[in-house]
């Protein structure tokens, strides 16, 4: 039965700020949801129930006071757990990290919290953001809410399932190779990754710091654009954040997409898909031509490149912020995690400046090509029908398993090398009854433009809404 | 194991004190070689620079316009 939990992050401080619910009733609302399913599901890893219930009555006080502090006020949040909040846990997933405690808080969690949300809870989460799947040896795996054997898509495992079991309304999540795409498209919710440099990540655990991204799991893409307008824009606590302005997000999104210009690739990002997930693409691609967007298809450029060079730039970046760990505790890791890690220690220097160097050419030569032509493209975001844990435990499972699980995110991981935003939308279901999902990337800053693609789309279907049949025996 | 996989498990250790953690991680290490080939094939194929370029400034250069 739908209620208070199915409600979307912008109706839900609507109606705290008009007095027709208290915070307090939004937050038990999301743990009837919660103490139901995660056994199941297991997106949480810690909560604080007590510390969250005198935050949603303070907020709920403010309200009556007048005193709403912002365009999230009274909306309760759980986020991957590798944002820091001082003094709170933040265990990045791992065993390494079980007992860590910041001393600093993260610029995207203040500056949420000074808009008037507040966090109840840190979610499950790939080791140290490293797996696509939701594998995860300390806190246990974490399961699909459609269909409990399948993968939650990963990094932010507990960010895709928590939004998608209705246990919070918004959660974050970081994409270094496809972190916060990838669980929205296994989970069925929105997910945004915002141009590189767009969001701080100040107070945010490493991994890759030319490809890590900070940005919003939710149910609809107006509801990415009311978080981005909040989150984004210089920080100088991040000095490589950057100064452009922050538009108001949510008015990009008017369901118009006349001229608007869709460019669908022919190499690359269909090589080996399944045929539901490139009939949910083709589906989609009508309901948008039905708003008024034309579609070109071509080869894009430079593909090539966008691998070599990225490959090289996420196991460079992360090698030596483990070193450490990998000389004196390499067994704490899960095993395709230091497996992953491992190789990155040979990699030449000159390779890496080489692939950095490379950057910026690469994408002025992809954005000439390519955006002189369309406004955005569309892809899958994962152009296999989801496959299930065990299929890609690469701890456990036979040689070549590593292949399956690499090809999770062989759809995301060029935007981030080329540093450009994406969203991702649901699109339908496969035959197993998980999600698909629908990737819209545009050129740098165009984070407007995506939202108003996905937004327009999602005026004109209903899978973001579909409740997951974990939740079908809560009242 | 072959030559390849040992010269890589013997650079790591002496650069970085590090051994493989599994028997995963050696799969993997066989991966490099496709690296290696993924740079050859890109030899040539991209012009000299005289300035190092930055990515940021690529980021501005190529934005939606407002």
């Amino acid at each position: 039965m739908a209620g208070l939990a199915d409600i979307t992050l912008i109706q839900a401080a609507d109606m705290v700020a008009s007095g027709n619910a208290t915070s307090l009733e939004l937050l038990h609302a999301c743990w009837a949801n919660l103490d139901a399913v995660n056994p199941q599901v297991n997106a949480i890893i810690w909560q604080e129930r007590e510390q969250a219930e005198a935050a949603a009555n303070a907020a709920d006080e403010a309200v009556q006071n007048k005193q709403r502090r912002g365009p999230l006020h009274g909306v309760p949040m759980a986020h991957k757990d590798m944002y820091y909040q001082a003094g709170k846990l933040s265990t990045c997933g791992s065993a390494l990290r079980k007992d860590f405690r910041p001393s600093v808080t993260a610029t995207v969690i203040q500056r949420m919290a000074d808009a008037g949300a507040y966090t109840f809870a840190g979610l499950n989460m790939a080791e140290f953001a490293q797996n696509p799947t939701g594998h995860n040896k300390t806190f246990g795996d974490c399961h699909n809410p459609w269909n409990l054997p399948y993968i939650t898509g990963g990094s932010s495992s507990g960010s895709g399932a928590s939004v998608a079991a209705r246990f919070n309304y918004m959660a974050l999540g970081s994409d270094t190779g496809g972190s916060i795409r990838l669980p929205a498209s296994a989970c069925g919710v929105t997910g945004l990754k915002p141009t590189q440099t767009r969001v701080s990540r100040y107070g945010v655990m490493p991994l890759s710091f030319s490809h890590d991204n900070v940005g919003p799991l939710a149910r609809t893409a107006r509801d990415c654009a009311r978080v981005l307008t909040v989150i984004a824009g210089h920080d100088p606590l991040d000095p490589t954040s950057s100064h452009e302005p922050v538009p108001r997000y949510e008015s990009f999104i008017d369901g118009d997409l006349r001229g608007v210009r869709i460019g669908v690739p022919t190499n690359v990002f269909l090589d080996g898909a399944d045929e539901p997930v490139v009939a949910a693409m083709e589906a989609a691609l009508l309901v948008l031509t039905g708003r008024g967007a034309t579609v070109s298809r071509f080869e894009l450029p430079l593909m090539d490149a966008v691998a070599a060079y990225g490959g090289i730039v996420s196991r460079v970046e992360a090698a030596p912020i483990h070193a450490e760990w990998m000389r004196s505790d390499p067994q704490a890791y899960g095993a395709h995690i230091s497996a992953r890690m491992y190789p990155g220690y040979a990699i030449p220097a000159a390779y890496y400046v080489e692939a950095l160097s490379r950057r910026g050419p690469v994408l002025k030569a992809f954005a000439a090509e390519v955006f002189g032509k369309v406004d955005v493209l569309v892809t899958p975001t994962i152009r296999t029908c989801l496959p299930t844990l065990e299929e890609t435990d690469i701890d456990h499972g036979p040689p070549g398993t590593e292949h399956k699980f690499m090809a999770i995110s062989a759809n995301t991981r060029p935007f981030n090398y080329l540093g450009l935003p994406a969203i991702s939308t649901p699109c339908g279901f496969d035959p197993n009854g998980c999600p698909i999902g629908l990737q819209i990337v545009g050129r740098p800053f165009a984070e407007g433009r995506i939202l108003k693609v996905a937004g327009a789309y999602q005026s004109d279907t209903n899978w973001h809404w579909t409740r997951p049949p974990v939740l079908a025996a809560v009242a | 194991m072959g030559v390849f996989e040992t010269s890589v498990e013997a650079t790591i250790a002496r650069w970085f004190g590090i051994k493989p953690p599994n028997k995963p991680a050696k799969r993997l290490t066989t991966e490099l070689a496709a690296t290696i080939k993924a740079f050859e094939a890109l030899r040539g194929t991209l012009a000299f620079e005289d300035e190092p370029s930055s990515f940021e400034a690529a980021l501005l250069a190529t934005k939606e316009d407002a």
